[in-house]
């Protein structure tokens, strides 16, 4: 009886996978358990084992073939099917085997992307290439719709768009998204470097470019004094480096401030379908990681909101050491509620990131550092060194409205500055 | 390298000649193909060039004919089989339908089924309703099957290569009011490629896709577009409904925003209707108005001159409907 | 061959045997063989295990296993979609066939073509057609591919009583008449087209026999439930085929013990009809052929229990097979293997 091996599934969204090598070869004999190959994803980049014991007779997807999930990589064990017989015909030049071709249910690659509606203000019609014009370029179609309107028409085209942003200057502070036809020759190169983009890069330029374009972001900031947080870090450095060999930074904090602000304001951790909120009763906290400028991905923390401060820091460290060597797992991605994007390192001063689908918010954190601040004391107010950084957060304003965002940045700002960090550690580092 | 004007018929002629001069396997046989050189005079020469045991007259007998094409192309041969009208592939479609197209597929890869069936197609002739009919879309429905229809001379010998030397049942629909028109051909061995389409005419304005008779006539209405009514048209030849050529198609239509097909099939379930659903899919964003197909109405042809041609799509009423759409 | 000395085999030698001992024992093991496949086919199908249509030939073993017999390797032979015995008698295996029929991997099409259309080129069975008539002219096509090529390998085409009366019929040989060309045509007289009489549908009585002359050819009438004749009559007209002097038809009489398919109990027909023809089993009838060549009851016993045992064998082989990986339901369509229909 002969096993069949399957492309895993690795991921919620994931649909295929690039075997990058294979560990065994044709004949060898496999003892469930063995390492067998090597997959990438636009996610992860893992090792499959073998969960039979037996000959490996048939290697279906060759390394550097794509596959998609569920199909049959290789043959374990077993007689091979039968062969069929060789064709009678005297024309042994056979046409070579075709490679595995679509999806057979998908022969018609329907677009994922989604623009405006199609009918605008006052019942004007907007073709489909209008449509995704004015999305990408930020067009105001109210502006358009009068004008058609005053013209005595009833259509928003191409023309309209075209001329209309020809005319006037995009409305908001937000680039145009470049009009690149798909099935154009590509422009020509430049004479200098060229980065070519690795299949996770090329996975997240989609998803973020698809979150962008599809979620209203509103960002929104806020100065917090991280004193108090800093006093407290300091005191438990040394006894927490020894017991878990890495160093206690402000993101546990921030992380742990931010489940307890979630109790108060669980509307910032929901997931949008367009037509409804549903808010999560845990928090999956995913944690930005940037692979050294090589694209970036979002594990997540699950049930954030039982751990400490300090099981918070070894949830994150060892995510982060995964991710870095590319030994995340499918369950290690899925499932977030809210995210947060901790850019301190590079010395910013506050960042507007681009939030994950379907979640609703992302909060980041930048440079927290000595910044003259107005410190009130029953004395009077005085302009004292504090250790000062920005928290913001980008949010789906069809969720919620600023002022709820705003109320949970502050709620946030008060856990952090105002909370007793030092009983976290009371008893044990 | 020399090149000459031949005519479709004898594009025809020298296409099968081509490949039977190059493999002594590829036999051809049907209804008066042999010693009269066919009721369309589309085989003059052959009989007498390959002999009576390659090109071979048969019996009225059309479930024979693509049956002993079959069965020979089952066992080691590469037949071309006529059906003389293409109207008549109705009373041998079970060879089409149940029996070539689901050969491989059903034995598992042992048997395969390297046929050509040549057929003369369309209408413009005044034969009636039972001898006129553009059939593509009937053959087009079959998984299993290819199926091209070429509109220039050049094309019919380079696409009766291909369909030839490939190793599936390919429908290969000549068109009847095609056979006296001329074309350039270049000497020498002409090879094409099944599944792909030719752009004939670059424009920017919008993508008008036709197949054989059509396609001259949306070449004349793209030049009375551009010079009286300041349109633009990008013409494209279809070609090979089977493989079909979704990316050329794909890529004008996604540059001009607007398509248009021009089919002399009836209506309902022509061929461009299926085109139209893949451009309304795949490129949905890249459109900038309604997808519009002139065809000829759903209606049996008659045999009157004046009515026939009204039926079938002319030059003017492409450029009518094409004006009228883009200008509204 | 050996013409029969061995004692162990056979109680006294023989003259005057044109069919040999040799022969003699294939004609009955291959009838046999088909005969507890299809009974085990039979049972399966009551079983669920085998699912679709299923059409038995019990009762018609003689015309497959003689035929059989005289075709040579090279020899291509045509059926219908009840096809189990013909593909048997031409040494595919039983557990191909069991297999295809419960739709199983180990299949000889993996599944993919089912009971009706049982293929296997490695065999000589260039395939099984469900559309009444179809095969006919096809058989024709691989005669004429024989001759224009100067191969000397003949066709043969079985169908049954039904399809005489189909278009298809008479255009194919009228062609093979007409072109002179190598290929049998064999009608399997049942004397039922699916569940009707066939003397109630067809202007003649003898269905293929009494319209070979339309075509200007022999009428050939035998009783298609003795190997032997079939035997006899196979070779003379493969003969007659491979020397070039043109098609035969051939209506051998014969009949059907179970419904049209597996799911017909065959009450239609008249009351007795069944008990008159299952005197004529052509397995009973063979069995005593062979006791009155003298072969012993040991090499008679040997041969049916050898069957069954490769029928248990083959059951069991094609029970356990899996059924196909789901990523062949796209395989094949064209001949390089793939379905892609636009780029």
């Amino acid at each position: 009886m002969s096993d069949t091996v399957l492309m895993p599934q690795l991921g919620e969204t994931v649909a295929e996978g690039k075997i990058l090598a294979w560990f065994k070869s044709v004949g060898d004999e496999i003892k469930e358990g063995d390492n067998l190959f090597e997959v990438e994803t636009d996610k992860v980049t893992i090792e499959i084992q073998a969960v039979v014991s037996g000959r490996l007779n048939e290697i279906r997807v060759s390394a550097g073939d794509v596959a998609k999930v569920g199909a049959i990589v290789a043959v374990i064990g077993g007689e091979s099917p039968a062969k069929a017989a060789p064709q009678p015909e005297a024309e042994q030049a056979a046409a070579p085997k075709a490679a595995p071709w679509r999806n057979p249910f998908e022969e018609v690659s329907t677009p994922k992307e989604r623009y405006g509606p199609a009918k605008g203000p006052g019942d004007i019609r907007i073709t489909p290439l209008a449509r995704r014009l004015i999305a990408q370029n930020n067009v105001d179609i109210l502006r358009l719709a009068a004008e058609v309107k005053q013209r005595g028409g009833s259509r928003v085209d191409e023309r309209v768009v075209r001329s209309a942003m020809a005319t006037s200057p995009p409305t908001s502070a937000h680039a145009p998204a470049p009009d690149a036809p798909r099935y154009a020759s590509p422009p020509a190169p430049l004479s200098g470097q060229t980065i070519t983009l690795n299949a996770v890069r090329l996975k997240t330029a989609d998803r973020l470019a698809e979150n962008w374009r599809t979620i209203p972001h509103v960002f929104q900031a806020i100065e917090v004094d991280f004193t108090a947080i800093d006093r407290v870090r300091r005191k438990c450095k040394r006894a927490f480096q020894e017991a878990h060999g890495f160093s206690l930074t402000y993101l546990p904090f921030i992380a742990r401030a931010t489940c307890l602000a979630i109790q108060a304001f669980p509307q910032v951790n929901a997931r949008f379908d367009g037509k409804s909120l549903s808010l999560s009763p845990t928090v999956n906290l995913g944690v930005a990681v940037d692979l050294s400028h090589n694209g970036l991905v979002v594990p997540v923390v699950r049930s954030a909101e039982d751990l400490t401060v300090a099981g918070l820091a070894k949830a994150m460290r060892r995510l982060i050491d995964k991710a870095r060597t590319g030994k995340l797992g499918p369950d290690d991605l899925s499932g977030g509620t809210y995210s947060i994007s901790n850019n301190g390192a590079f010395g910013t001063t506050f960042t507007a990131p681009i939030i994950n689908a379907p979640q609703v918010a992302i909060l980041s954190t930048d440079a927290i550092q000595l910044k003259p601040a107005v410190v009130s004391t029953p004395e009077g107010a005085f302009v004292a060194p504090r250790m000062m950084g920005m928290l913001g957060q980008s949010f789906d304003h069809r969720a919620f409205d600023g002022a709820y965002s705003a109320a949970f940045l502050s709620g946030l700002k008060q856990l952090l500055e105002a909370r007793n960090w030092e009983d976290e550690f009371a008893g044990n580092p | 390298m020399g090149v000459a004007e031949l005519s479709y018929r004898d594009a025809v002629i020298r296409g099968i000649a081509q490949e039977m001069d190059r493999d002594n396997r590829v036999v051809f046989l049907g209804e008066d193909i042999g010693k009269a050189g066919g009721v369309f005079k589309s085989t003059v020469g052959l009989y007498e060039k390959f002999g009576p045991l390659r090109v071979r007259d048969t019996p009225i007998s059309e479930q024979a004919i693509l049956g002993a094409a079959m069965g020979a192309a089952m066992t080691g041969l590469r037949p071309i089989a006529e059906i003389m009208f293409s109207d008549f592939l109705a009373v041998c479609f079970d060879y089409v339908a149940n029996e070539m197209s689901k050969l491989h597929y059903m034995t598992n890869g042992q048997l395969s089924c390297p046929v050509v069936i040549r057929t003369g197609n369309g209408g413009g002739a005044r034969f009636g309703a039972q001898h006129s009919q553009s059939v593509e879309n009937w053959t087009m429905m079959i998984p299993g099957v290819k199926v091209v229809a070429p509109s220039s001379p050049v094309d019919v010998i380079g696409l009766m290569a291909a369909a030839v030397r490939d190793p599936d049942p390919v429908v290969f629909h000549e068109h009847k009011s095609l056979y006296a028109t001329k074309g350039e051909v270049p000497d020498g061995v002409i090879v094409d490629t099944l599944g792909t389409a030719k752009i004939l005419r670059a424009g920017g304005d919008c993508t008008i896709v036709a197949l054989a008779l059509m396609v001259p006539r949306a070449l004349e209405a793209a030049a009375t577009l551009a010079s009286e009514h300041g349109i633009d048209a990008e013409v494209i030849d279809v070609r090979s409904l089977v493989p079909l050529d979704t990316q050329t198609i794909l890529g004008s239509v996604s540059k001009t925003g607007r398509l248009f097909t021009v089919e002399e099939n009836p209506r309902l379930c022509g061929w461009g209707a299926e085109i139209a659903s893949i451009v309304a899919d795949e490129i949905f964003w890249d459109l900038d108005g309604p997808i519009v197909r002139i065809t000829t109405p759903h209606i049996p042809l008659p045999a009157a001159d004046h009515l026939e041609d009204l039926a079938l799509p002319s030059a003017a009423r492409i450029v009518d409907k094409v004006r009228r759409v883009l200008k509204a | 061959m050996a013409s029969g000395s061995n004692p162990a085999v056979q109680s006294a030698p023989l003259s005057n045997d044109d069919i040999g001992l040799e022969r003699r024992l294939e004609l009955f093991r291959l009838q046999v063989e088909i005969r507890d496949c299809e009974k085990r086919a039979h049972d399966l199908f009551f079983q669920n295990l085998i699912k679709g249509t299923s059409h038995l030939s019990i009762g018609q073993e003689a015309i497959a296993a003689g035929f059989g017999v005289a075709m040579q390797k090279g020899d291509k032979s045509f059926c219908t979609y009840r096809g189990h015995a013909h593909t048997l008698a031409r040494g595919a295996s039983m557990e191909g066939l069991l297999g295809e029929l419960m739709l199983r991997d180990v299949g000889l099409m993996r599944g993919k073509g089912g009971s009706m259309h049982l293929t296997s080129v490695e065999h000589d069975v260039y395939g099984s057609y469900a559309i009444i008539g179809a095969h006919l002219p096809i058989a024709c096509g691989s005669a004429w591919r024989a001759q224009y090529l100067g191969e000397k390998d003949v066709s043969v085409v079985f169908f049954g009583d039904g399809t005489t009366n189909i278009g298809a019929f008479h255009e194919a040989l009228n062609f093979a008449a007409v072109w002179k060309l190598p290929v049998i045509f064999v009608c399997e007289n049942n004397l039922y087209m699916e569940y009707t009489p066939i003397g109630d549908v067809t202007a003649v009585k003898h269905p293929a026999a009494d319209r070979a002359a339309s075509y200007g050819l022999e009428r050939i009438l035998v009783d298609g439930n003795d190997a032997d004749v079939v035997y006899r009559t196979a070779q003379a007209a493969i003969e007659k085929a491979r020397r070039g002097e043109g098609p035969s038809l051939i209506e051998c009489l014969t009949y059907r013990h179970s419904g049209h398919s597996r799911a017909d109990p065959g009450k239609y027909r008249p009351p007795g009809e069944l008990e008159e023809w299952l005197k004529r089993d052509p397995v009973i009838i063979y069995r005593q052929r062979l006791k009155d060549f003298g072969v012993t009851d040991d090499t008679i016993t040997g041969i049916e229990t050898e069957s069954k045992r490769k029928v248990d064998a083959a059951t069991a082989t094609a029970k356990a097979s899996p059924p196909a990986p789901v990523e062949i339901l796209t395989t094949d369509v064209y001949a390089d293997g793939g379905w892609a229909w636009r780029n």
